[in-house]
């Protein structure tokens, strides 16, 4: 009698476990999400005769040229130790690109004649130096117009580069606070953005013989992005918010600073994003992001040449990467929250679509988790936004959470789109929690200035509320929460796991702020001209010596109870390397289990595709232990 | 008996031997015991006291690690409110700090010499704040002239030299970092927070060309420490009675005369390099500890002594029961010889006498057989006595059970005993019980040989047995009680062994020794059970207990 009940028990167990097999979702492996993408930064060349791109040789970035003529595909470099940040096409087909060399500090610039595919160093810069393409010319293929911290490292200049030479010639010399450059079509400046810190001002020439005559000046909360000049008179397109909350497309004449007209406005969101054909003088469309990306269509050609490729490409989202001059051929980027995306050429003449390439071409959309917006109110009664991906399978409650707070910029959003890091998680069966608390752009002034100097106050407290809100809506299993945050996120982890240490089971930071004292001081060089921006949002460390210190985790390593796995690259500008490892040593001395993954010749972010496979491969049996189990 | 005699002396002085030997060794093992003991405590008295000084370090090591690397992580942003927060806290976690003293450092340029054009790197102060606790134990700030001290010039020197010849490709390494941001004099730790790289880029370049657009901040820290604000932390009081800070150069002379106390002492390192620890404990209050310590081993020893001691008594008892064994079976053969002997001596007689006649009448003829026949019986009976023994001993028999009707098979013993012994008195009673399953034979056997014994150990004029059967719950008990010579109490415990005899005037022969034993065998053999009561010239009373089987 035992026996047969011991063998029905058997097999209802084995009936169970097998039909828990059908329904579990295949575990997509770390490399898949996390590998340096396939085919990426592709552009055409002016002329519409070649496409290059991006693709890993030896795990390294290395460029690639493709004829369009005879479909011939050619290596043009063959860097083995590090890959190439940036690339770009000259109107005499050559193409400039740029390589940053970790392990000496040393930044280079390389040109490739498309003709001989022969690299050629065309300068060597040193530590800390940014360089940035402002304009490539159209009379004068060989000279770039370029930006450059090459003379003080807290300000760029711009330079005239000759790519046959080398040859770098001062064109505007930064008398200290200009921060931004606005080129025309000919690589003449006549438009600048200068900052005091506070405030910022719009400054014109007519002609570059005159000197800039300030033009607009505004407060760092107020923004003014001129786009280009509309070739009437001397307006220009721009995206201003001054005088609305919202961020909107407009005219302004450049010789008064008055707003001419609004080309486009909506009450949804911030326009972030335009398209603008240089042939026609004209913006396109618009972009902006409410819970998902939104287009607006100013001109009737663009509008016909998107809707036949919506109707090529169904429900992704589209936008034009890169045409040639004659706006005849365009690459075409497409992606979907879980698609990480494909590349395509599109013919105007012939409609015709060609897919160019994957970005990650592992990862099949249909194993994938879709990125649903969520919205709650805070504990002062502000509607804060937000993203939940939940894991597949009919389980939707009771889900262990990751809060994932991923912040290269403390104001920046999370906006809609794929995201590997939430899809890796999803896909382990987690539920994935981003948040954009108040101070997050794109959601109009009022919003970023509700942040102002609330780091750590009702910044966070956004974040503490959306945990409450998920555990009350029985999504999460308030007992399997972690943190997970990058840059400002992991600070966020860090504050939220010193100051709620009830609310989370563990945290996983990626080069983590933990001092805003290092963080004001620490700043690049480049970045000076945002410190006193940066003192108005965050704080003072004079006068606010004390908020700073009640908000930096590194004050505060004897609150930390629950474990954490700390990466970073020993090679982060940002980081102060001495202060982490005094920070982990301090956890280590009171017991937290701490886990610190220091990564040589790594900046920021892993670019070693195996730093970066091993890095989540951690994480992924950390939160295996710390969340009990698997979910 | 007398070569026994010899064997229990020689036996007894090789016992002696013994245990002389182990106590003797046991006195030595636990001197040497005590001695190690007594070394070892000694030992530690002198060896614990470092962590006694660890455990009292521990909060200024806390301090000195990482307490004051706060100060970095201001990264020169603290003035004198902020400052006068971090003291608190301080003052608070660290009594031993009792006095902070905060610079305010400035970084910039300043002329190499009054009127000249030249500058180079400037280091100097722009305010310095005291901060104390009151009797309040509230926090205190006041702030100080701006004149330049001891403590911050040093600093400056030592921090102007590192400019001066850091590697700047690098952020500095721990041993710089000790080497020039820390200055340590007794009773006080001076920080400088330590700058980023930039930062000492940026020093350098100003060190060598002088030029800057504006100035840097640093900020430097003097914490003045009381050493006798130490908690001094006793993690081993069994051996310190008392640990007291005291100054290097402390040494009372007494100690020298007086050998009433174990001193030992330790300095102190780094800001507390002019005090020391200063370790006491008197004479017994070690003693005490090293009692302690010694008890567990000493009990041990004795452990293993006592354990010996009892190896040694179990030897012994083995052996003086082999002896006696050896007695018994000497005296057996002795008895056994001598049983053999008469009969086998009277058929040696008849056979001679039968041979020496040479002719035989019709009586000699009859007397001659039946001496010859009775002899015969004696010794096959003798034979078969022996023989069982063995068998029921080896267990080499089987019980045959059957149907045993108590009467009947009482009546039929007593009926051949009155016919044998005619002046033997003998009655039953049978109580309860008519018949049971038995081996007839081996019951046979036990009466035979009880009925023989009460009949054999009983004054000529008292030769009675009352044979009484119970049925007693789920037992058959058979009592066999005469009114005989008895056994010595001394005795009683031992009737039962083989070859054992009590020695009196009716068994100087025709008895063996093996009776009662065969019986006890083939009770036990039968799961039964036999014991006796006796009174000395009174009577005996044996009771076989066997279980009831139907």
């Amino acid at each position: 009698m035992i026996n047969h009940f011991k063998l029905f028990f058997l097999s209802l167990i084995i009936i169970a476990i097998s039909s828990c097999k059908q329904q579990q979702v295949r575990q997509i492996p770390v490399r898949d999400f996390f590998k340096t993408p396939e085919k990426t930064f592709f552009k055409l060349s002016p002329d519409g005769k070649y496409i290059s791109y991006l693709k890993p040789y030896k795990e390294k970035q290395n460029l690639f040229v493709k004829s369009l003529a005879d479909g011939k595909e050619v290596m043009a470099t063959s860097f083995t130790d590090y890959g190439i940040r940036d690339y770009s096409w000259t109107y005499n087909n050559q193409i400039v690109l740029s390589q940053d060399i970790i392990a000496l500090d040393q930044f280079k610039v390389y040109a490739i004649d498309i003709a001989t595919f022969k690299l050629r160093e065309v300068l060597s810069l040193g530590t800390n130096v940014r360089l940035r393409v402002l304009n490539r010319g159209r009379f004068n293929p060989d000279i770039i117009t370029c930006s450059l911290n090459k003379r003080d490292p807290a300000n760029a200049d711009v330079y005239r580069l000759n790519i046959r030479t080398g040859e770098l010639k001062p064109y505007l010399i930064n008398p200290g606070n200009i921060t931004d450059w606005f080129p025309d079509a000919d690589g003449k400046i006549r438009l600048v953005q200068a900052s005091d810190g506070v405030n910022r001002t719009i400054l014109f020439r007519k002609d570059e013989n005159t000197t800039f005559k300030p033009i607009i000046v505004s407060n760092f909360k107020d923004m003014v992005q001129p786009i280009a000049f509309t070739g009437t008179k001397n307006n220009f397109y721009a995206l201003s918010n001054i005088n609305r909350d919202k961020a909107a497309l407009v005219e302004i004449n450049a010789e008064n600073g008055h707003e001419e007209k609004v080309l486009f406005a909506t009450p949804r969101g911030d326009v972030e994003d335009w398209g603008y054909s240089k042939k026609s003088k004209q913006i396109e469309y618009v972009a902006w992001n409410d819970d998902k990306p939104q287009i607006h269509f100013l001109s009737n050609d663009a509008q016909r040449l998107y809707n036949t490729l919506i109707r090529q490409l169904p429900g992704n989202d589209v936008k034009v990467a890169d045409r040639d001059s004659a706006e005849q051929k365009f690459i075409i980027s497409s992606s979907t929250d879980t698609n990480p995306g494909s590349f395509y050429l599109y013919e105007s003449d012939t409609q015709k679509l060609t897919k160019l390439g994957d970005v990650n071409s592992d990862i099949k959309p249909d194993e994938l988790c879709g990125m649903k917006p969520v919205s709650f109110k805070a504990s002062d009664g502000l509607n804060i936004k937000g993203y939940l991906t939940l894991p597949q399978g009919d389980k939707n409650t009771n889900l262990p959470v990751v809060v994932l707070l991923l912040r290269n910029n403390l104001w920046s959003r999370t906006s809609w789109g794929y995201n590997a890091e939430a899809q890796f998680l999803a896909n382990r069966g987690y539920a994935v929690f981003q948040i954009n608390y108040r101070g997050c752009m794109g959601y109009g002034k009022a919003f970023h200035s509700a942040g102002f100097k609330q780091v750590g106050g009702k910044v966070q407290q956004d974040i503490t509320d959306g945990v409450h809100w998920l555990i009350n809506q029985k999504i999460a299993n308030p007992k399997k929460i972690a943190m997970f945050g990058s840059g400002f996120g992991g600070f966020s982890a860090l504050y939220g796991m010193s100051f709620h240490p009830e609310l989370y089971n563990c945290g996983v930071i990626q080069y983590g702020l933990i001092n805003f004292f290092t963080y004001i001081k620490d700043a690049p060089p480049f970045l000076k001209p945002y410190l006193k921006m940066t003192y108005e949002m965050v704080g003072n460390p004079e006068t606010d010596a004390d908020q700073l210190r009640a908000i930096s985790p590194v004050f505060h390593a004897d609150k930390i109870k629950a474990p954490l796995l700390i990466f970073q690259g020993a090679k982060d500008p940002r980081a102060n390397i001495s202060e982490l490892n005094q920070y982990v040593r301090e956890l280590k001395r009171r017991n937290v289990a701490v886990t610190y993954v220091l990564k040589e010749n790594e900046r920021t972010y892993f670019r070693s595709e195996h730093n970066r496979t091993q890095m989540y491969t951690d994480i992924e049996k950390y939160l295996d232990d710390n969340m009990h189990g698997k979910p | 008996m007398k070569p026994q005699q010899q064997g229990y002396q020689k036996n007894f002085s090789l016992i002696i031997a013994f245990f002389v030997l182990i106590s003797v060794t046991l006195v030595v093992a636990l001197i040497i015991v005590y001695n190690l003991t007594q070394r070892y405590v000694e030992n530690e008295f002198a060896s614990k006291k470092i962590d006694v000084l660890e455990q009292t370090l521990k909060p200024y090591n806390d301090l000195y690690l990482n307490k004051v690397y706060e100060i970095t992580s201001y990264q020169g942003f603290l003035d004198s409110a902020s400052a006068g927060k971090y003291s608190a806290t301080v003052f608070k976690d660290y009594p031993f700090v009792k006095r902070t003293v905060f610079y305010d450092v400035r970084i910039g340029n300043e002329l190499v010499e009054p009127g000249s054009k030249k500058y180079r790197l400037g280091i100097s102060v722009k305010s310095i704040y005291e901060y104390t606790l009151n009797k309040q134990k509230r926090l205190t700030g006041t702030r100080m002239p701006d004149v330049e001290d001891i403590n911050f010039r040093q600093m400056a020197a030592k921090f102007s030299y590192y400019i001066a010849n850091a590697d700047t490709s690098r952020a500095p390494n721990p041993d710089e970092i000790y080497k020039t941001f820390y200055d340590i004099k007794p009773d006080k730790v001076s920080y400088l927070n330590i700058p980023r790289r930039q930062e000492i880029k940026a020093y350098r370049n100003l060190q060598q060309t002088g030029q800057t657009s504006s100035f840097y901040k640093q900020n430097m820290m003097t914490f003045y420490l009381d050493p006798y604000a130490l908690h001094v932390a006793n993690p081993h009081p069994e051996l310190y009675q008392q640990i007291s800070i005291k100054p290097v150069v402390y040494d009372p002379l007494d100690n020298n005369d007086n050998k009433q106390q174990y001193v030992t002492e330790l300095a102190f390192p780094g800001a507390f390099s002019d005090y020391k620890l200063y370790f006491m404990a008197s004479t017994n209050y070690l003693q005490g500890e090293i009692n302690r310590r010694f008890m567990p081993t000493g009990a041990i020893v004795f452990l293993i002594y006592f354990v010996l001691v009892f190896i040694g008594w179990l030897i012994y008892r083995n052996l003086s029961t082999n002896l006696k064994i050896f007695k018994l079976q000497y005296d057996f053969i002795n008895n056994f010889t001598h049983e053999f002997k008469t009969p086998v001596s009277v058929i040696k007689i008849a056979g001679s006498n039968l041979r020496s006649e040479a002719e035989l009448t019709e009586r000699q003829r009859k007397h001659y057989g039946r001496i010859l026949d009775e002899e015969a019986d004696r010794l096959n009976d003798l034979m078969n006595k022996l023989l069982s023994f063995t068998q029921i001993e080896n267990r080499s028999i089987n019980i045959k059970r059957k149907e045993v009707n108590i009467e009947e098979f009482v009546k039929g013993f007593i009926e051949t005993f009155r016919i044998k012994y005619p002046d033997f008195k003998t009655d039953y009673k049978i109580e309860g019980v008519d018949k049971f399953y038995t081996d007839p034979v081996l019951l046979g056997s036990i009466f035979q040989n009880l009925i023989e014994n009460a009949y054999k150990y009983s004054h000529p004029q008292h030769k009675e047995l009352f044979i009484s059967v119970i049925h007693e719950k789920r037992d058959i008990v058979f009592t066999f009680i005469d009114k005989g010579i008895g056994i010595p109490k001394s005795e009683i415990k031992n009737i039962f062994k083989k070859f054992y005899r009590i020695e009196n005037k009716y068994n100087q022969n025709g008895s063996v020794g093996l009776g009662l034993a065969f019986c006890k065998e083939l009770v036990n053999f039968m799961n039964g059970d036999i014991t006796v009561k006796s009174e000395l010239n009174q009577g005996s009373e044996f009771t076989v207990t066997l279980p009831y089987e139907i």
